[in-house]
């Protein structure tokens, strides 16, 4: 169903990850927990990425990884939004030599927004949403 | 000429069927047109989501029907796994079937 205007703020968001330690993940939960409550704002993670707006990467992405990023970021429906949350997926983090790398994020998908940190700061992540909210509405504004 | 079919236990108009179906049509049109038409037609968009995962091929993920008695078959494996051997599909080896159970059922009729 086409939400109306009302909704273009509210972003779902789908979290891939692709092989974190899980403390970005830790983060995007407090984030998501009543002290920051994005929910009230009708932002949510979903389970698909067909039915998301923003898809959001942790992890360094691993070489089996690779090919199930470009996959899952091609199943996005335009216009999209990639944010890259934490260190790993900003540079390969703690694991910028090892033999298991595909990555960083943007060598494998198009970043737009990047959350630094090792694990960023619930704030932080809520800061990278509000520049992907601002993204998406140049995006939408464009022909 | 009537049109109406009428039984014991209601009627049948043609009509008033294909009023029903256009009804139905309409709304179905109405919610189709209300859906997300922003997704790019024939790309990775439109197929399914396994978690990244390639789609696999239709026959490899096909369920047969016979998937649907794999508890019966396998509760009468013993039972299968003598009778599937015997069903060779040669028609001589059915005959011959045939002229061994007729010659032990005379000889049970005859003689005892």
């Amino acid at each position: 169903m086409k939400p109306t205007p009302s909704f273009n703020r509210s972003l779902w968001v789908f979290h891939l990850n692709t092989g974190s330690c899980n403390g970005c993940e830790i983060e995007i939960v407090a984030t998501l927990m009543p002290r920051y409550d994005p929910e009230r704002f009708g932002m949510k993670l979903v389970g698909s990425p067909k039915h998301a707006d923003v898809i959001l990467v942790t992890g360094p992405v691993t070489k089996k990884m690779a090919e199930r990023v470009k996959r899952t970021y091609e199943q996005v429906p335009d216009p999209k939004v990639v944010m890259c949350v934490g260190t790993c997926g900003e540079s390969g983090g703690v694991f910028y030599d090892s033999y298991s790398l595909a990555g960083p994020i943007d060598d494998v998908i198009p970043v737009d927004v990047y959350v630094s940190g090792c694990p960023p700061r619930p704030e932080a992540i809520i800061h990278g949403v509000v520049k992907a909210l601002a993204k998406l509405e140049r995006l939408e504004a464009a022909p | 000429m009537s049109l109406t079919l009428t039984t014991g236990s209601g009627f049948w108009n043609p009509v008033a069927w294909l009023i029903a179906i256009t009804v139905v049509l309409v709304v179905v049109y109405l919610i189709w047109r209300r859906g997300e038409a922003g997704y790019t037609a024939g790309s990775a968009q439109v197929k399914p989501f396994i978690s990244g995962n390639p789609e696999p091929s239709k026959k490899a993920v096909h369920v047969p029907a016979s998937n649907l008695y794999w508890g019966f078959t396998e509760a009468l494996s013993g039972y299968y796994s003598r009778v599937i051997p015997i069903h060779t599909g040669i028609a001589t080896d059915y005959l011959l079937w045939v002229l061994w159970v007729t010659a032990v059922i005379f000889f049970l009729v005859v003689f005892l």
